[in-house]
């Protein structure tokens, strides 16, 4: 059974682009838009491994981190931050990575490849 | 010479024949024929020599011999006696007749007796005049004799007088002595305007003036000028000064000021008798002068027309000078304080260079905002040197000031531009990656065959190239300006809506935050994004006013709102710290922040572009220790020139660009 990866970000197209990547590399996928949704949408799908925007309305990643780690059942789900901020390495810092926009698409498989395997 | 003789004689034909041989040997002959007749002619024509016969009728020539003798006793008179009359010939001699001859005449007896009476007339005119001539001569000597003492008094007096003052020279000012540089010219003159005296330098440069005329010594005074400054002297009884030049030994000329000094005799009304003049060689001090004077015509000028500020200031600020182009633009009399000029202090600027260059002697050098006389904004780099006294302290600071107005404008606006591009960067970043998705989704499917994902790229790529192409426009044309996303708007409802946001850091504090609002205003137009980040701004500044003032305990804001006019007016005021004039004026320059650390000088640059932009302006109204008030002007319907760029921007963009304005 393939593994399931959910992508968080308010930018549509970049919850697209990613979504095609995973699939592509033969991951199953689901996405939310803010922290709010994404703590609704983690506890329906149970994710393998989190990509996470910082800067979203709403309510921004790293409180969305801090909650979804309080419920036993999603803690310690790994997370690989995806971010335009600068500094990103410093707001979630058991983020198993922090990749800053714009990436390469390379190197996001790869890092999700070593974290839960293909 | 015609010698006169009278010949007297009764017998009428010896005096014919005698008086032709007399006139033969060369004398005007008057004749008498009796000793009365000859009395007569004796008072009438005086003649030297008188030859008388002895007997005669009437009074005989003893008598007339008498007579004469007692009305002219050098009258030499020769008597004429019969032979044999000796007796009357001794009488006669007794008389003092001066000889005597007998009949018959003699010729040569005659001549001899004539020639002794000649020979005594000439000795007593010759002892006469001896007499005449030693009693002159005595007469002079003895006036030179006066003079040549006088004058060895005042060559004395002269010399002792120049002695005196070289050394007083010397005295008052040891090792300098100026009065061997600016040798004096020192002489004596008579009323006759002539030189009676003169000093040693005097000889040694123009030669010996002693018995010269007054005048004679100036090249330029004609023979005869008594109105040289001599003669004036005599004239008019006052010393002079003027200006002459001298002829030298060498024939060189030497401008020299001349003062003549009086000096009478005794008694107040006494004559002057003397004039002293001392004449000061200007040569040098002239060419000093006028050297002097180029220089100082050039410094002035460079003063003045250099493209700075330049003033001079004492250890008090106060300016002791200020070039022209400081005086136009910033006013400032001698004497006022430079802080107040400048900047309108009442004290001394915090780290003012002149006061550091006034104590370490060095130049230094600091950026400040200044406010001209027509209130407007200069940036000027300020540098400073000090001008030393005569011991090596400082005695003055002169201060250059450079109006980098421009520059800083230009630098501001890179600075924008930087900011500009910071502030977008983050969505560059996302957009970036949005079009890499688009691409992928593309390629990706491309490899499937999948055209609906291709097709969902390609809209992602499309769109996302809009958008940087709408960005790179927004940063490109930032330099005219960002254009403004106007619509109409309830002002009320603005105002409220302004105020939510800004209430919230008030309560924190517990600052009293207070709206007074004027209802019914209707609508307005303005872009209601970036201006009310201005106006959140300015009461957020309020907010950070009122901690920062430690002496009041209660604090509130009052956020106003109202109409002036055409326009519509929002007040934010403050109870808090305030701000002296020169915060005041620097308060709109970008990166100027009264919060040291806390702020970062940005937002009052900003809001004010903002307010300019809607054609309106701020205004600020404060006062140290009482609090301060902005006002924030807008027109309740936008310029033209500030609406028409919005279409196009519109049309360029398919969505709102970021804006630094929101960011403030």
């Amino acid at each position: 059974m393939s593994k399931k990866i959910m992508v968080v970000d308010d930018d549509q197209n970049i919850v697209d682009y990613l979504v095609t990547l995973f699939e592509d590399n033969g991951y199953e996928t689901c996405s939310a838009s803010d922290g709010v949704e994404a703590l609704v949408v983690m506890k329906d799908e149970l994710p393998d491994l989190v990509t996470l925007d910082l800067e979203m309305p709403d309510e921004w990643g790293p409180r969305f981190y801090r909650k979804f780690n309080q419920d036993p059942e999603l803690a310690d789900t790994p997370v690989i931050v995806i971010s335009g901020l600068s500094g990103i390495h410093l707001a979630i810092r058991k983020a198993v990575a922090t990749v800053s926009k714009p990436f390469d698409p390379d190197q996001v498989i790869q890092i999700v490849q070593e974290t839960i395997g293909g | 010479m015609t010698k006169q003789l009278l010949l007297v004689d009764d017998e009428d034909g010896l005096r014919r024949v005698l008086s032709i041989a007399l006139q033969d040997i060369g004398y005007e002959v008057t004749t008498a024929s009796s000793a009365e007749e000859a009395l007569r002619r004796f008072d009438e024509q005086r003649p030297g020599i008188v030859l008388s016969d002895v007997k005669m009728p009437g009074m005989d020539g003893l008598e007339l011999l008498k007579r004469i003798k007692e009305q002219k006793p050098e009258t030499e008179v020769i008597m004429i006696t019969g032979h044999g009359d000796m007796h009357l010939a001794i009488a006669s001699l007794k008389l003092d007749a001066t000889d005597f001859i007998t009949k018959p005449i003699n010729h040569d007896a005659l001549e001899v007796a004539l020639k002794r009476a000649e020979d005594r007339m000439a000795m007593r005119r010759q002892l006469r005049e001896h007499t005449e001539n030693l009693e002159r001569l005595v007469e002079e000597k003895s006036a030179r004799l006066l003079q040549a003492e006088r004058r060895l008094a005042t060559r004395q007096v002269l010399e002792g007088l120049t002695e005196a003052m070289g050394q007083l020279t010397t005295d008052m000012d040891a090792g300098e002595t100026i009065f061997n540089e600016l040798p004096c010219f020192v002489s004596v003159h008579n009323a006759y305007l002539e030189i009676i005296a003169t000093n040693q330098h005097y000889r040694d440069r123009l030669g010996d003036f002693v018995g010269a005329n007054s005048w004679d010594a100036y090249c330029d005074r004609k023979p005869d000028d008594e109105e040289c400054p001599v003669g004036k002297t005599f004239r008019t009884g006052r010393g002079q000064r003027s200006r002459e030049i001298l002829t030298g030994l060498d024939g060189s000329e030497i401008p020299v000021i001349v003062h003549t000094a009086p000096i009478k005799g005794a008694g107040e009304d006494a004559d002057v008798e003397l004039v002293l003049e001392i004449s000061v060689d200007v040569q040098e001090v002239n060419r000093l002068q006028e050297e002097l004077r180029q220089s100082r015509e050039r410094y002035r000028h460079l003063f003045n027309a250099v493209p700075c500020y330049i003033t001079v200031q004492d250890r008090q600020f106060r300016l002791v000078e200020a070039n022209h182009g400081f005086q136009r633009d910033f006013g400032g009399e001698p004497g006022q304080l430079c802080h107040g000029v400048f900047k309108g202090r009442q004290s001394p600027c915090r780290n003012c260079p002149v006061e550091k260059t006034f104590t370490d002697g060095q130049s230094h050098e600091s950026e400040e905002v200044v406010t001209t006389l027509s209130g407007d904004q200069v940036n000027v780099l300020v540098q400073t040197a000090p001008i030393l006294d005569a011991k090596g302290r400082v005695e003055q600071v002169m201060e250059l000031s450079t109006d980098i107005t421009q520059i800083r404008q230009l630098q501001d606006h890179l600075t924008n531009l930087g900011l500009l591009l910071g502030t977008v960067s983050h969505g560059v970043k996302g957009l970036l990656t949005a079009l890499d998705g688009g691409i992928y989704r593309v390629d990706s499917g491309f490899r499937r065959g999948n055209e609906k994902q291709v097709q969902a790229g390609w809209k992602v790529v499309r769109q996302m190239v809009g958008r940087i192409r709408s960005m790179v426009l927004d940063i490109l044309y930032y330099a005219k300006k960002r254009d403004l996303r106007w619509e109409r708007v309830d002002a009320l409802e603005f105002a409220n809506q302004v105020a939510d946001i800004a209430e919230t850091k008030a309560r924190e504090h517990s600052i009293e935050f207070r709206r007074d609002f004027a209802r019914d205003l209707g609508e307005f137009e303005v872009d209601p994004g970036i201006v009310s980040s201005a106006l959140v701004n300015l009461l957020e500044n309020a907010v950070d006013a009122c901690l920062m003032d430690r002496q009041k305990k209660e604090h509130r804001i009052r956020f106003g709102l109202s109409t002036r006019g055409r326009a519509v007016l929002f007040d934010v005021e403050d109870n808090g710290m305030g701000m002296d004039k020169e915060t005041r004026n620097k308060l709109f320059t970008l990166f100027f922040s009264s919060k040291g650390d806390r702020g970062t000088g940005l937002g009052l640059f900003m809001s004010n572009q903002i307010v300019e932009q809607h054609g309106g302006r701020i205004d600020v109204d404060t006062e140290p220790g009482r609090g301060t008030r902005f006002t924030v002007l807008l027109p309740r319907v936008l310029p033209d020139a500030a609406k028409c760029a919005t279409n196009e921007s519109a049309a360029a963009s398919e969505q709102p660009s970021p804006t630094c304005g929101q960011k403030c």
